[in-house]
């Protein structure tokens, strides 16, 4: 009877004197939410975190409602490196900061082009704290703080908004495990989403900055910025690696009269390669599903022959918008497609000899765009409407 | 002489005739006797409403009305120094194990007791481990679980004086059975048993779950949810292990209170109950929304176990599990369920593992386990350490 009470006092002591075990209550923790990356006077990296405020969430256990009212604090430093900017931070915080909830990761374009930003992935694949989910992503001119500083009109954090805009766009493989591993791949270069911030009016009262998805950062294996895709050639290279998962397009009517709209969806790529005499020539191959929504066009689009009509002239133009956005980036010279990768599975001898210089070989390779886009529903209006 | 006066005692008559040297019994006792009721403790939607009561001879006949064969047999054994009470051992030849019969008479013939108050005595004194937190003998209100269970190869002891019948031997797996699995249609009861036995999981292990993950593995919660439960427990004073055992503490306390209080003060409890926990100490900030959600539910989930017994280890699991994975985190937690492995996996009830058939793994009687297949479909005769 005494040895089990001892035991129980044993049990017992350590749970009221629990101070000395790695447990932290969630009222001991910082949430970082999201991390911006800039250039910092002297090179020295300054790092941002965007730090949730819990008692600033509105209801005793709701989720807040849009952009409350100072619901985060961005707090900065600077450092030689990530951890050492990281710790500045820390220190001038009184609960510790959390990193496995980040969501973002935004860098500004200044840094990428200035330094070597593979230095900074290092951190994050070293350091088991990081989860490695968080979206990574540019953002257009020299200050990547500043986003995390934006109020965004729907969401409680410009974090939150950023992830899900390039969620319900079927922006979904950006983490920055995946950019870790296009980094380490030999035939694999990453391409990064970028953001811009803008003025968006809203209900009369002034503008308000707001961030939004501007295209895609071409990065060379150096982790550089080779260049920034507008609009279009974004969709497509997107289309093209594989990262996108649907997709709007609009085009004009075969006659220059008029618009033709498609919904996409079940986006797949495809890339064949062959040996075409000393090189290799590969062939990416688009393939998607197309829904008419919208023809202000003089075709009738009950009829079959206007239909077969349509989907080959979508599929031409497809053709000729994408064989021109991987000319683009030939000519910048990043293998954001893969195509090294696929060879480097398909023919390892063959790539073990020419891994040093991909991607001087990947500017003169011969790729050929092909599409296979099915135009499967013409709407619920068939004919014209009058 | 001595022999005589027993019988006496009992109530019987005794016939004495001069010059013969035996005397005739005759049973002529006349008892009050409840009359057979539903039994409220184990209420099943579908099936016999009969419950055993105090008399043994009423129990016996209910036995015999069920299983009308010359197999079911019914060995009497008189057991208490004072007390004198009838225990029926009550099995089917040919269908139970003869080794399991040999034991159990053994343990009944050794019984030292003054008294026999109620069949918990007996079930003490036989069964095979009194330490261990699961019971290894089942009891039971219902003839008719009596009778499935003696159709199986069972054996069961009725005893004098209690409603409640002892089963034996039984598995884990019995405990969270409910007579209702066998007169529904199996489909439904392969959802029944599956959400029985998730809640189960939950009645020992959501509070040591939740502490763990909220404070020593933030990172495995999804963000939205480890902010909300950051933004609730914002001014908590206390650590999470601290409230989720007073909470704990207060649910058990209330419930043993509506136990033992008469049925027209059970309201006053409930109100009491919900508006101190569920309110005001919510208002205050003593006891955080998360909390009473995790502690509520594993309330709840404990009740999903038919057998009020079969509930009791897993409550008391819970506050195991806790002090453990409140020093350790998830290790702890790892620890905890490790060694209520190894004692389940160790543990037996007379030749039976406790785990059969999952461990030792029997394909032919595991057919009852998850799935309650149809009756036509199972096989498999029972005997010493192969139970279903």
């Amino acid at each position: 009877m005494r040895s089990l009470l001892l035991a129980a006092c044993c049990l017992l002591a350590p749970i009221a004197l629990s101070a000395c075990t790695d447990a932290v209550e969630p009222n001991q923790l910082a949430f970082v939410m999201g991390t911006a990356v800039d250039r910092a006077e002297g090179g020295l990296i300054e790092i941002s975190d965007q730090i949730v405020i819990p008692s600033q969430l509105s209801g005793p256990f709701a989720g807040g409602g849009a952009g409350d009212a100072k619901s985060s604090v961005v707090v900065s430093a600077t450092g030689r490196d990530v951890f050492e900017a990281s710790e500045k931070i820390q220190r001038k915080m009184s609960r510790r900061l959390m990193t496995s909830h980040r969501i973002l990761i935004a860098i500004s374009e200044a840094f990428f082009k200035q330094d070597d930003a593979g230095k900074l992935f290092d951190k994050l694949g070293r350091d088991p704290a990081n989860n490695m989910r968080d979206l990574t992503l540019v953002v257009r001119g020299d200050s990547a703080k500043e986003l995390l500083m934006l109020k965004h009109p729907l969401e409680r954090l410009t974090s939150i908004a950023a992830e899900k805009e390039l969620h319900i766009n079927g922006l979904t493989r950006f983490s920055s495990r995946q950019l870790i591993l296009e980094h380490d791949a030999g035939g694999l270069r990453p391409l990064l989403p970028v953001l811009k911030v803008e003025k968006l009016k809203s209900d009369g009262k002034a503008p308000e900055p707001f961030a939004s998805l501007y295209g895609f950062a071409v990065l060379n294996k150096q982790l550089r910025i080779q260049g920034i895709l507008d609009e279009e050639e974004s969709a497509a290279a997107g289309w093209m690696s594989g990262k996108v998962a649907y997709h709007g397009m609009t085009i004009p009517g075969k006659n220059g009269q008029g618009l033709l709209s498609f919904r996409l969806v079940h986006l797949k790529r495809k890339i064949r390669t062959k040996d075409c005499g000393e090189s290799k020539c590969a062939e990416l191959e688009v393939k998607a599903q197309a829904y008419l929504v919208e023809n202000t066009t003089s075709l009738d689009m009950s009829e079959i022959r206007s239909m077969t009509e349509t989907e080959r002239y979508l599929n031409e133009e497809i053709q000729r918008n994408f064989q021109r956005t991987v000319k683009k980036i030939q000519r910048w010279g990043p293998d954001i497609f893969g195509i090294g990768e696929h060879l480097h599975r398909h023919d390892p001898y063959w790539w073990r000899s020419r891994q040093g210089d991909w991607d001087e070989r990947f500017k003169t390779l011969d790729v050929t765009v092909r599409t296979d886009v099915r135009l499967i529903s013409i709407g619920s209006s068939g004919g014209n409407m009058n | 002489m001595a022999g005589l006066v027993k019988q006496i005692l009992q109530g019987n008559a005794a016939i004495l005739a001069d010059g013969e040297a035996s005397a005739l019994v005759a049973q002529v006792q006349a008892y009050e006797q409840r009359s057979i009721q539903e039994p409220l403790k184990e209420s099943t939607l579908r099936g016999s409403k009969e419950g055993f009561v105090e008399n043994i001879r009423a129990n016996q006949s209910l036995i015999r009305r069920r299983i009308v064969h010359a197999d079911l047999k019914m060995e009497a054994f008189t057991i208490g120094e004072y007390t004198q009470t009838e225990v029926a051992l009550v099995y089917m030849q040919g269908l139970a194990d003869g080794e399991v019969l040999a034991s159990v008479r053994e343990k009944l013939r050794g019984i030292e007791l003054k008294g026999v108050i109620d069949s918990a005595y007996i079930e003490e004194w036989i069964e095979n481990n009194s330490f261990s937190l699961f019971s290894q003998i089942q009891n039971t209100e219902r003839p008719d679980i009596v009778s499935a269970s003696l159709l199986q190869g069972k054996i069961a002891l009725l005893t004098d004086g209690t409603p409640f019948a002892l089963v034996l031997p039984v598995t884990l797996w019995s405990g969270l059975q409910s007579a209702d699995d066998y007169f529904e249609r199996f489909v439904f009861v392969l959802l029944t048993r599956f959400i029985r036995y998730v809640m189960t999981f939950i009645s020992f292990a959501l509070p040591a779950i939740y502490v763990a993950l909220t404070t020593f593995h933030p990172e495995m919660v999804p963000s939205n949810l480890m902010i909300s439960i950051a933004t609730a427990r914002e001014n908590s004073p206390f650590p999470t292990v601290i409230e989720v055992f007073l909470m704990m503490f207060v649910f058990d306390g209330l419930q043993e209170a509506g136990v033992h209080l008469p049925n027209q003060l059970g309201p006053v409890v409930s109100i009491i109950g919900a508006l101190v926990i569920g309110q005001a100490a919510v208002e205050a900030g003593i006891i955080s929304t998360p909390i009473i959600i995790v502690i509520s539910l594993t309330g709840v989930a404990a009740y999903t176990i038919p057998r009020y017994s079969a509930t009791l280890p897993f409550r008391l699991l819970r506050y195991i599990l806790l002090f453990i994975t409140g020093l350790l985190g998830f290790v702890g937690f790892a620890y905890g369920i490790i060694f209520l492995l190894i004692h389940l996996v160790m543990l037996e009830s007379f030749g039976t593992p406790y785990l059969s058939p999952l461990a030792p793994f029997d394909g032919r009687r595991i057919k009852d386990l998850f799935v309650r297949y149809p009756f036509w479909m199972r096989g498999g005769k029972n005997q010493k350490g192969r139970q279903s």
